[in-house]
């Protein structure tokens, strides 16, 4: 089995069309080891989103290829894109953390009551991920009950719960004070970590950036990319 | 499909109680509910209503009227022998009556009318029908004078035969038969008429219930040149408007459950706009298109089949109140009942409820179309 989780060759994404179309993404080439914590930073609108979303199996590139669990993407059939984000693949996105009718313990299992576990095991799974992010307190809590920070765990948990390979956050920081960015942050790492997972993270905090393994600059210019170790 | 419809069944079961105070949603859908809940309680009470007037009006044509009459078949007479006879022996349970007559007058108390005479081979009394008991103001025990077409040579000249007799009965009628009619023993028709052989047989269950059997269990034993009409053929124009009573009325307050329905289909869309980044969300962690569709197809059965249950029920037992308790009087005299029948039916009860569902299905398939197709990346952006 190949090392690389994720391989973009030549990857292009734009939006919209005529004079109005923007390129977002122009001819990326990538490469996200199996085990690798990959920070993703760079301007607003440079597409760090976009190659999330790519990533991710919510977008279609417009030209390039795209490999994720050595399978190309434009091969799969809408219905193993979900299946495959619903089990292979979890995300947490900076917006919409929960549902707001669910409590927290019921938002942790819905990917796996999508999967069609039984609901005792789902929950059972939620309960478990929901105490490794220190919530256990707050599983039967409405969203609305909970802080933003505690919101974000509770994401994080939900991404978690049916044991995927591959974890992707959108700016999971980004509507965070210092402090919770900090606890939410720990988490991500030592789930990481634990569990053995490839993760890429779009942030702008540089200093959580640092954190990372990698870290892709993604800026306006023709040659976008410039990854560095850290 | 069990496990597929599990999950959607939860997320349709929450959004529709609205708990996490989200209330809103909940209140919208309990508008859509309480449309459909309204539109189904006044449907089933219109059907019961037209069913409990249309049922009465059955019975009455059964209790008053021919359940099946013999004829002779085109440009024939009835033939002749013995099988009226024949018939009688065999099926006890049936009046049979063969019966003759004409055209006579009728003198009574208010005047004269011309009225049919019926004689017939069964009789022992003489009857006239409500009709013509009405025009000449008599009842049971009034005199009447017939007058025939035949003459007879009096010393005033030639003069219409007369008979007068003493009404014995009253008889009912067809509510749609405004005959005034006459019938009497055949001894005393013949004196008055040239009757001849016998016109029609009219057959009569000696149980109403069994009014629309009647032509089928004779059918196979009447002789050739004769033919069955039943009760259903007999009464085929009331019948038919009858029918056509139900349908259109019927048809007129299902467009109830159509504003119900168009106000489903509006809430279910305000509540996939409302839920977009929801629907994105679920997209993002795996739920597929199809099952977005269905869950929005399920929210919106969920409100118009339960709602359609419960405007059944409510409708039903409202209809069963009103029939007990005779609470809608009707002035006696005027209609054939004392009060405002109902009859609620299983065919009335499958008929709402099928209209329910399929407007609920109907108002959903747009709405969950739309949001099927949203575009995930937007809603995820959504604030």
């Amino acid at each position: 089995m190949s090392d690389e989780l994720v391989i973009a060759r030549g990857v292009r994404k734009g939006y919209g069309a005529g004079e109005r179309r923007v390129e977002v993404l122009r001819g990326l080439d990538l490469a996200v080891e199996r085990g690798e914590m990959l920070a993703v930073v760079g301007p607003s609108g440079v597409g760090k989103s976009t190659l999330l979303h790519l990533i991710g199996l919510l977008d279609r590139p417009d030209a390039g290829e795209l490999l994720v669990f050595g399978s190309d993407t434009s091969r799969l059939s809408v219905e193993e894109r979900a299946r495959w984000r619903n089990r292979r693949i979890g995300f947490v996105f900076q917006f919409h953390a929960l549902l707001p009718e669910f409590t927290l313990e019921e938002n942790v299992a819905m990917p796996l009551l999508i999967a069609g576990e039984p609901r005792r095991t789902a929950l059972a799974a939620a309960a478990e991920l929901i105490a490794s992010v220190g919530l256990d307190h707050r599983r039967g809590h409405f969203p609305d009950e909970l802080s933003g920070g505690e919101q974000q765990r509770g994401a994080v948990a939900r991404a978690l719960v049916a044991s995927p390979e591959l974890l992707l956050a959108d700016e999971p920081t980004g509507n965070l004070d210092a402090a919770n960015a900090e606890i939410l942050f720990g988490a991500f790492e030592e789930l990481h970590l634990s569990r053995g997972l490839t993760s890429v993270i779009v942030t702008h905090n540089e200093a959580l950036a640092s954190r990372c393994g990698r870290t892709l600059r993604l800026s306006g210019a023709d040659v976008e990319v410039a990854c560095s170790r850290t | 499909m069990g496990r597929g419809v599990s999950v959607l069944g939860f997320l349709a079961g929450r959004y529709l109680l609205g708990l996490g105070r989200r209330t809103h949603v909940a209140a919208v859908s309990a508008i859509s509910f309480g449309a459909m809940a309204l539109g189904a309680a006044a449907l089933v009470l219109t059907l019961a209503l037209l069913e409990g007037f249309q049922a009465t009006i059955r019975a009455q044509l059964a209790e008053a009227g021919v359940h099946a009459e013999l004829r002779p078949r085109a440009g024939r007479v009835l033939p002749g022998g013995d099988w009226i006879a024949q018939l009688r022996a065999r099926h006890p349970e049936l009046e049979v009556r063969a019966s003759s007559g004409g055209a006579v007058w009728c003198l009574g108390g208010d005047g004269a009318v011309p009225a049919e005479l019926e004689a017939v081979d069964t009789m022992s009394r003489v009857e006239v029908n409500r009709v013509l008991a009405a025009r000449l103001g008599i009842g049971a025990g009034s005199e009447l004078t017939i007058a025939s077409p035949k003459l007879v040579l009096t010393p005033l000249g030639p003069m219409p035969m007369r008979r007068r007799v003493v009404v014995d009965a009253v008889s009912p009628m067809r509510p749609d038969d405004d005959r005034a009619v006459v019938l009497v023993p055949t001894r005393i028709g013949a004196a008055l008429l040239d009757l001849g052989a016998p016109r029609t047989v009219a057959l009569r269950a000696k149980d109403p219930a069994q009014a629309w059997r009647v032509a089928s269990v004779v059918q196979a034993e009447i002789p050739k040149g004769v033919e069955v009409v039943s009760f259903a053929e007999l009464n085929r124009p009331l019948l038919a408007a009858l029918t056509l009573e139900r349908v259109m009325i019927g048809f007129g307050v299902a467009l109830v459950m159509a504003v119900a329905a168009l106000n489903l289909l509006c809430n279910l869309a305000l509540l996939a706009a409302e839920k977009r980044a929801d629907v994105a969300l679920l997209t993002a962690i795996g739920l597929p298109a199809s099952r977005v569709r269905r869950l929005f197809i399920l929210l919106g059965l969920g409100v118009g089949a339960l709602g359609g249950v419960l405007g059944t029920l409510l409708g039903g037992a409202g209809a069963w109140i009103l029939d007990r308790t005779h609470a809608l009087p009707l002035p006696r005299g005027v209609f054939i009942v004392s009060h405002v029948p109902f009859r609620v039916t299983p065919g009335a009860v499958a008929l709402v409820l099928g209209v329910s569902i399929a407007a609920a299905l109907l108002a959903s398939l747009a709405p969950a179309r739309a949001a099927s197709r949203r575009d995930v990346l937007e809603g995820l952006r959504y604030e």
